[in-house]
C-alpha cells in the first residue's frame, strides 16, 4: 500500500486533535496526522470507543477563495492552503442527508457472552453508530483525498440525487452493494468462522461477506464477484482482509463514494472487549484507489454485541423490483459511463 | 398470481416455544449445544421438483385443485410471473420449497437460533429455537406474511422442530403446489446418520388440503467449503433460468 502524508500535515494534525479529544482516544499528540496507524499496535490498546455519531458526516464547511483560515494551534499559524479543484467541487455539494441510528434491544443479565478469545469474533452484531450517507472524511477528520475525478463522480451523483434523479445502483436492482456499504447499513450480521475462513451473514441484501483465511481452499472464482475477492490473515488479535477483484465499480455509501473495480478495501478488524462481556467490532477500512483518491484513506466504524438481535428480519428484495406492476429500476436512472 | 381467496386467519400467534438449549444460551457464543448438530454444509439426496407426499396423492380441495390446475395452466403457456415469482424474478421460494433446492446450504447454529445459509442467491431462512425475544419490528415488517414467515423452533428430543407460519401465499411448496396464508408447516430435523439430515414436513392448511400431510426429505453431508457468490438475477437477466440447470 502506498504511504503518502496528506497535502497539509499542520491542516490535518489540527483536525486529528479535535476529532481524537472528541473521542477520548488517549493522548492527542499520539496521534500521527498522516495515514491512520494501521499496525497492530498503532492504536491505544483499548481501541477506540463507540462512536456515538460517527467520525465524519455533515456539511462540509465551504472553503474561502483563499483557503483556510489561519488558525493558532500551539503556537503555529496554521498555513493558508488553498483548497484543490476536487476539494472545491466537493465543497459546492448540498451537504449529506443526516443519518440516524437505531438502538438495539438491551442485552440483559442473560445474553449470551462472547468468546473470551481475541480471535473468536464470532456472534451478533449491530451498529452504534449512526448510518454515513456520504463519507466524506477520514477517521480524522481529513477530508476524503478525491482528485478530480473521484470528485467529479461523487459530484454528479449527489447532484443527480438532489434533482429527483438518482441513479441506479447495485442495491437498487438486489445486487450485492460491496462489502463497506453492506457493512454500514444499520442492520445486524452474524460472524461465523474456522481456521479456514471468516463469514459474514448479513441480514439484509441476501449479503455474505466471505474470507478465505486459507487460499488454497478458497481460491478466487472464475467470474469476478460483485463483494470481490477477500483475503484474511491475523496480526495478533486482528483480522487484516484485502478485498480487491471487484465484478463491477462500487458505491461506498448512499449518496455514491466511489471506488473503481480496480480499487482495493484493508480491513482490520478487532474485538475489543474492556472486560464487562460487551465487546465491540472495530473495523478500520482503509480505501486505497488511485482512480479516485491521490492516496489512501481511512474510516472507522464499530459494532457492538448484541446477540438478542440474532434471530433476523427476511429481506426479499427481488419480490418487489421485479414486479411488472413497479419501475425495474425503482425509478433511478441510468448512470452516464465515465 | 392468480388468486383463489383463502379463509380468515384465526388468532393465536406463534408462541415462542424455546425451552432448549438454556445451557447453550448462557454459554459463548462458539460452545457448542447440548443438542444435536446439525451445522455443517448439506445437499439434497435425490433432488425434485415436487414435494411428494409419504403416501398417496396430495389431498387437494376442490379449492386447492383449482389453483393447482391453473398453476399448471399457467405454466404451460409459459406465465411464471402469474404463479411462481421465484422462477420469474428470483423471488424468495420459502419455506418449505427452499429445502427443495439441489444446490447446497449450510446450518449455522448460535444462540439456539438456526440459520439455514443457501448457496443459491444467497437466500437465509432461520428457526428461532431460542429464548431470545425477536427485535423490535420498528415498522411492521412481519405484519406482512413472507417467504418464511416465522418459525418458532423447539427440540424435542432428537429432533429439531420448527412451526412456521405467517407464510405468504405467493409462494408455492414445490414447482406447482399452492398453499394459503393459513398454512402452518412443521418440521422435524434429525440426524439419521452423521452425514444424513432428515426434514419431515406436514403442511397443515385446511383451505387447501383435506388433511395434514406428511413429506420427507433427506440430505447428505458435503465437505466444508465456502460458497462462491450467487446472484439469481444475473442468470434472470442473461435468460438463464433461475435454478441453474
Amino acid at each position: 500500500m502506498r504511504t503518502e502524508f496528506p497535502r497539509s500535515t499542520l491542516k490535518g494534525l489540527g483536525v486529528a486533535v479535535a476529532a481524537a479529544l472528541t473521542l477520548g482516544a488517549g493522548a492527542a499528540g499520539a496521534q500521527p496526522a498522516g495515514p491512520p496507524p494501521l499496525g497492530a499496535g498503532g492504536l491505544p490498546s483499548g481501541g477506540l470507543p463507540p462512536l456515538p455519531g460517527g467520525a465524519s458526516g455533515g456539511a462540509l464547511p465551504q472553503l474561502p477563495a483563499g483557503g483556510p483560515a489561519g488558525a493558532p494551534l500551539g503556537g503555529f499559524a496554521m498555513p493558508q492552503v488553498p483548497p484543490t479543484p476536487a476539494e472545491q467541487l466537493i465543497a459546492g455539494l448540498a451537504p449529506p442527508s443526516p443519518g440516524v441510528v437505531f438502538p438495539g434491544p438491551a442485552l440483559g443479565p442473560d445474553a449470551p457472552t462472547s468468546s473470551a478469545d481475541p480471535r473468536d469474533l464470532q456472534g451478533t452484531w449491530y451498529h452504534n453508530q449512526k448510518l454515513e450517507t456520504r463519507i466524506q472524511r477520514d477517521m480524522y477528520g481529513e477530508l476524503a483525498p478525491y482528485n478530480m475525478e473521484g470528485a467529479k463522480v461523487l459530484a454528479r451523483r449527489v447532484k443527480s440525487k438532489d434533482a429527483g434523479k438518482p441513479f441506479v445502483n447495485a442495491s437498487a436492482i438486489c445486487r450485492p452493494p460491496g462489502p463497506l456499504w453492506q457493512r454500514d447499513l444499520n442492520m445486524p450480521f452474524q460472524i461465523f468462522q474456522s481456521n479456514d475462513a471468516v463469514e459474514f451473514v448479513f441480514e439484509e441484501y441476501h449479503g455474505r461477506w466471505r474470507v478465505a483465511l486459507d487460499m488454497a481452499k478458497a481460491p478466487p472464482p472464475a467470474q469476478k464477484d460483485y463483494m470481490g475477492y477477500s483475503v484474511g490473515h491475523w496480526d495478533g488479535a486482528t483480522l487484516v482482509v484485502e478485498t480487491s477483484d471487484f465484478k463491477q465499480a462500487l458505491w461506498l455509501d448512499v449518496d455514491g463514494t466511489p471506488l473503481s473495480a480496480n480499487g482495493k478495501l484493508i480491513q482490520r478488524i478487532r474485538k475489543v472487549d474492556n472486560g464487562d462481556s460487551k465487546p465491540f467490532l472495530e473495523v478500520i477500512t482503509t480505501i486505497d484507489d488511485p482512480t479516485y483518491y491521490t492516496r489512501p484513506w481511512s474510516v472507522v466504524r464499530t459494532f457492538v454485541w448484541n446477540p438478542r438481535m440474532t434471530y433476523f428480519d427476511e429481506y426479499n428484495c427481488e419480490e418487489q423490483v421485479g414486479d411488472p406492476s413497479t419501475d425495474p429500476d425503482a425509478g433511478l436512472v441510468p448512470e452516464p459511463k465515465d | 398470481m392468480v388468486m383463489i381467496k383463502s379463509r380468515p386467519r384465526h388468532g393465536g400467534g406463534p408462541v415462542l416455544v424455546g425451552a432448549l438449549l438454556a445451557a447453550g444460551i448462557a454459554a459463548s457464543a462458539t460452545a457448542q449445544p447440548a443438542t444435536p448438530n446439525l451445522q455443517g454444509v448439506w445437499k439434497i439426496a435425490a433432488p425434485t421438483n415436487s414435494l411428494k407426499p409419504v403416501s398417496g396423492p396430495v389431498p387437494f380441495t376442490a379449492e386447492g385443485r383449482k389453483q393447482y390446475d391453473e398453476n399448471k395452466r399457467l405454466q404451460a403457456k409459459g406465465d411464471y410471473d402469474d404463479y411462481d415469482i421465484t422462477l420469474s424474478r428470483c423471488s424468495n421460494p420459502g419455506t418449505p420449497r427452499l429445502m427443495l433446492i439441489p444446490s447446497r446450504f449450510k446450518i449455522w447454529e448460535r444462540f439456539g437460533v438456526v440459520t439455514f445459509d443457501f448457496e443459491w442467491n444467497q437466500v437465509i431462512r432461520q428457526v428461532n429455537a431460542s429464548k431470545l425475544e425477536p427485535k423490535e419490528d420498528r415498522i411492521g415488517r412481519r405484519l406482512v406474511p413472507s417467504a418464511t414467515g416465522t418459525a418458532v423452533g423447539r427440540w424435542e428430543g432428537d429432533a429439531l422442530v420448527a412451526e412456521s407460519t405467517n407464510l405468504s401465499e405467493r409462494t408455492l411448496l414445490d414447482d406447482l403446489v399452492p398453499h394459503t396464508v393459513d398454512m402452518k408447516v412443521t418440521e422435524h430435523f434429525r440426524l439419521v446418520d452423521p452425514d444424513t439430515l432428515e426434514d419431515r414436513i406436514t403442511i397443515d392448511d385446511p383451505t387447501y388440503f383435506t388433511r395434514p400431510w406428511d413429506a420427507v426429505l433427506t440430505f447428505k453431508r458435503q465437505p466444508a467449503t465456502l460458497f462462491h457468490e450467487d446472484v439469481c438475477l444475473d442468470r434472470i437477466k442473461a435468460k438463464q433460468p433461475a435454478f441453474p440447470q
